[in-house]
């Protein structure tokens, strides 16, 4: 513990030190003196054979110090005293550090959650998940939906894995609880679902693979927020039937509090995949888990061994020369892919600001540095080592980062918990965003690096310091730092012209997205979901009945003009379904459409314009002539403009079915086409009650029908009507909530809308720094030519000319900046070309707005710090020379 | 460069041997010392009087040396500085080693002028 004691006694220890040297000098003076030397030559040179004084002084206590740690204190101290003399440079930095440090974090934070994190189960390195890769005409390489063939071979033929397969996404369900029924998300999954995720039910058990078989008998497992709201939390409930979609289930288990699934359904049921109907398609999703002993290359031989031997290969249907082969892909990639470009993107974007940030700083902090040069010359007079005054510079960036990194994880907090409401509900495939350890040391590490990239240039002129000219001229400088500047402002300009121009292009996309002719007319429409998906409704006679009385009692409530119900709405996801042209010139031909059922009033209620032949009637029952209508698209596509009406297409592969009207496209969310948000595809609608009644059952799983009402009347009070209209029909069919049709235009732009909001923050956030950094470049220069400007306008310039001539320096950085960023934009936007819809990539309107946009920036940028010209007195300036 | 030294001209812990050296015969304050050591060594060394002092705290601190009041030459109190224990064992190791150091460079020379 001596280090402990040497801390107290040193205080001692440096008096003592302190008055040796002084009885040292006292001594040899009087030496001095007493050889005949008069006092004053005696000092001087008692003193020139010491040496320096201070250093020795220093030099000696440092002995007894930790000499890193303490001068490094001792900087910090300085270091704070000189930003808090100066605390307009000081709030400047850290809030410019704070905004970009903030937004990095941010974002961060989700790809954190995205990509980083592991998964919230056990061993996540050993879950997976199995891609396709098709290599031929049309390749593509992505998680693809599994039939019940392929399902079979996974979970019989590959002992390397567990498997376990899932219906894509939950589907609206009605639980009898008590005295009312409720609507909630149901997801069904295979046997060994939760083996594969490693989780155990709290109560109970999982679904045994007897369960899991076609027609086995009807189980449930409850998540535990159900159990809890709904079942009182009673652990009774074990081996008890619960009323769910018309049916009678017994719950075999209930998870724990903490268990979240991909699918985060409210009540699990299971899956029991068949050959026929949905097994018959691809329309499970695979999860997998390597067992004890297995790798990855054995799973992939077993999968590819396993699959590649199918009597149906759907893959080969477009090109049946193609290879494909499968590979298992980890599930977090598998489950977040989507999300990954958008999320890189972005990080990108941050980048970009944080960069920006950096050459701002270094402008100012350079421009300190230069201003502190009569201090730094004192100093190195005084004897401190270049090195001491750069590790003092060094520290105060340093103390700088570290403030704005602290007040960048504020700013991040915040703006994740904005960025998270933006986003809709379940957009994310992950629990929750957290700024978790990893993020906090993210940004500890981006705050280290921007004091190094912003304290780089000032530690680089102090090496050029002339001590002699910077005692001589007052005011030295180490070069002449305006050009490093206005590149710094430059490079800052053209990543802010890259920002704008994507963000620009991106809300030019949404805009074309919203603006696009809906073909309807969404004002004064309300709709609302409910599950048919119900025993009760099987029964085709029931399911008529229903539509009938519901849409009947919609249409008495007044103000309402229309009252339809369609399996899917404009704006969404519609059924695909396959059909064969039996005659014209494409008969033969097999066709993907997307098809709607649809009751008469559904063209009436949302004003979809017929464009020939007829509508479906209340005369087109079960037991007529099946009939259908087409869209534009379809009839286009298939009948090449010629009047399609009359001709008969082959739905479900056995009904001959007639066209007999024609309407007008709407937009839907894409199902055929997977690349565009909105498309007008090839579309049929068929009369609810001619649907067969086997695919009936089906499509309720997957589609819950929604009710379409068009009121004259005022919205408020009218969805209180609709679900005593229902119940009058069905007391037991909830509703899921009510929809405008611009509530489901939001949602289907959703990613489009988050997008533009995220990058036309961070294009705004960069322009906001640019046009801090043109400022404060102009600013200084006015104060640093203050004597100049004083003699041109002593010599007879106008003020108008010295403005000019001092804001020329802001607007060249500028505009080198502008064409610096307009090259960048024509090889970096490109990328965008995916994203982009109803605009090109080298969109000229956009490009316009960013030049004008930076033009107009600049100009206020420059003239308001230029306008301190006119205040400058050239008699004043002069005379203080 | 704060680590440079004043006594880089002379082999490491030179300026410590001589110090030790002097202060054995007989404690002194820091300025006898310094113009001890500048008379023994006939201004060989040229070297900054105060150059002396970081040397002192150094050897202060190792424990080699210890300081209390006494009295100068001309009557002024004054810290004299004086050889410890530890201080003693490490002059005798540091002459002995040297010893042997300076035996095997002029068997060195010797063997290369013969």
């Amino acid at each position: 513990m001596r280090w402990f004691k040497q801390l107290f006694t040193r205080r001692r220890r440096y008096d003592e030190l302190s008055q040796s040297i002084r009885e040292h000098l006292e001594e040899k003076i009087e030496d001095l003196v007493d050889d005949g030397m008069s006092r004053e030559k005696a000092e001087q040179t008692a003193r020139r054979a010491f040496g320096n004084l201070t250093l020795v002084e220093e030099r000696s206590r440092e002995v007894w110090q930790w000499p890193a740690w303490e001068s490094f204190w001792a900087n910090l101290k300085y270091a704070q005293r000189q930003l808090w003399r100066n605390p307009g440079f000081t709030v400047t930095v850290v809030f410019t550090l704070a905004l970009s440090i903030g937004a990095n974090t941010a974002i961060f934070s989700v790809v954190n959650a995205l990509m980083l994190k592991s998964l919230p189960y056990p061993h996540p390195e050993r879950m997976g998940t199995i891609y396709t890769r098709v290599t031929g005409v049309r390749a593509w390489d992505e998680r693809h939906k599994l039939t019940y063939e392929q399902w079979q071979l996974l979970r019989d033929d590959v002992p390397a894995l567990l498997s376990a397969v899932s219906g894509s996404r939950t589907s609206g369900v009605n639980l009898e609880a008590g005295s009312h029924v409720q609507y909630l998300q149901a997801g069904r999954i295979s046997a060994h679902y939760l083996d594969v995720l490693d989780v155990q039910p709290a109560l109970g058990r999982n679904f045994t693979d007897l369960e899991d078989r076609a027609h086995g008998p009807n189980t449930a497992i409850l998540s535990y927020s159900l159990w809890r709201n709904t079942f009182g939390s009673n652990p009774n409930v074990l081996g008890q039937a619960v009323l769910l979609k018309g049916a009678p289930y017994t719950v075999v288990g209930v998870l724990s509090e903490r268990t979240i699934t991909p699918l985060n359904a409210d009540i699990y049921t299971s899956l029991q995949l068949g050959p026929e109907g949905e097994g018959s398609g691809t329309n499970v999703e695979a999860i997998t888990r390597l067992r004890d002993g297995a790798n990855w290359q054995e799973a992939d031989a077993e999968i590819n061994r396993a699959w590649s031997h199918r009597a149906h290969r759907y893959e080969l249907n477009d090109d049946p020369s193609a290879q494909v082969t499968y590979h298992s892909v980890p599930l977090q990639k598998g489950v977040t892919a989507t999300l990954r470009p958008q999320a890189l993107a972005l990080m990108l974007a941050t980048g970009f600001i944080l960069l920006i940030a950096c050459a701002n700083l270094a402008g100012l902090t350079l421009v300190r540095v230069l201003r502190r040069s009569p201090e730094f010359a004192t100093r190195l007079a005084l004897g401190a080592s270049r090195w001491q005054i750069q590790k003092q510079l060094w520290v105060e960036n340093l103390l700088l980062a570290l403030l704005g990194g602290t007040a960048g994880v504020a700013v991040g907090f915040v703006a994740l918990r904005g960025l998270l409401q933006l986003l809709p509900q379940h957009y994310l495939p992950v629990a929750k965003i957290t700024l978790d350890g990893r993020v906090l040391m993210f940004t500890l590490l981006i705050s280290l690096l921007t004091s190094v990239l912003f304290g780089m240039f000032p530690a680089l002129a102090m090496r050029k310091f002339r001590l002699r000219s910077a005692i001589a001229s007052h005011s030295a400088t180490g070069g002449d730092p305006l050009r490093l500047r206005q590149a710094l402002i430059a490079i800052e300009v053209a990543l802010t012209v890259l920002l704008l121009a994507a963000s620009g292009l991106l809300i030019r996309t949404l805009i074309h997205l919203q603006t696009l002719p809906p073909g309807f007319d969404a004002t004064g429409v309300m709709t609302a979901r409910a599950s048919l998906d119900d025993m009760r409704y099987h029964d085709p006679v029931t399911f008529r009945k229903l539509l009938n009385e519901s849409t009947a009692a919609m249409r008495q409530i007044p103000g309402v003009q229309a009252a339809a119900v369609g399996l899917s709405l404009p704006y969404e996801r519609a059924l695909l379904n396959a059909v064969t042209i039996s005659d014209s010139k494409e008969a033969g031909q097999h066709a993907m459409t997307d098809e709607v059922y649809i009751t008469p009033d559904y063209f009436a209620a949302l004003r979809i314009p017929l464009l020939a032949g007829r509508s479906l009637t209340d005369g087109d029952g079960p037991d007529t002539q099946h009939v259908a209508v087409v869209n534009q698209t379809f009839a286009r596509k298939y009948f090449h403009g010629m009047d399609a009406v009359g001709h008969y297409v082959n739905l479900n592969a056995s009904l001959n079915t007639r066209i007999v009207g024609v309407v007008a496209d709407v937009a839907i969310a894409p199902g055929i086409d997977a690349t565009a948000p909105l498309t007008g595809e090839e579309t049929m609608y068929v009369p609810a009650t001619q649907t067969d009644p086997q695919l009936l059952a089906l499509v309720h799983v997957f589609f819950q029908p929604s009710w379409i009402v068009r009121t004259a009347g005022p919205i408020e009070g009218l969805t209180a009507q609709m679900q005593r209209a229902l119940a009058s029909a069905d007391p037991d069919l909830p509703f899921s909530g009510f929809y405008s049709m611009r509530d489901l235009m939001a949602k289907t732009l959703a990613t489009q809308r988050v997008e533009v909001a995220l990058l036309s923050a961070m294009a705004a956030l960069a322009l906001l720094l640019s046009t801090i950094g043109i400022f404060a470049l102009v600013a200084n220069i006015v104060a640093q030519k203050t004597r100049e400007i004083g003699i041109r306008i002593a010599l007879g310039s106008t003020i108008g000319q010295a403005m000019v001539h001092i804001g020329a320096a802001g607007v060249w950085a500028s505009t080198l900046g502008l064409i610096l960023g307009l090259i960048l934009c024509a090889g970096a936007l490109r990328a965008m070309h995916s994203v982009l819809y109803g605009v090109s990539v080298y969109d000229f309107p956009t490009i316009l707005i960013v030049v004008l946009l930076l033009g107009a920036v600049t100009l206020v940028a420059t003239t308001v710090p230029a306008l301190r010209v006119a205040g400058i007195d050239p008699a004043k300036t002069l005379r203080d020379e | 460069m704060t680590k440079k030294s004043a006594y880089r001209d002379l082999f490491p812990g030179a300026l410590e041997m001589m110090i030790l050296q002097t202060l054995s015969r007989r404690p002194m304050h820091g300025y006898a010392l310094a113009q001890h050591i500048k008379q023994i060594s006939d201004d060989l060394l040229q070297v900054e009087e105060g150059s002396l002092y970081p040397a002192l705290q150094r050897m202060l601190k190792t424990g080699w040396l210890e300081s209390e009041m006494g009295v100068s030459a001309k009557g002024r109190p004054v810290r004299i500085f004086k050889v410890t224990a530890a201080g003693k064992q490490h002059l005798e190791k540091e002459i002995s080693s040297f010893e042997q150091m300076f035996a095997g460079i002029s068997r060195v020379l010797l063997i290369a002028g013969s």
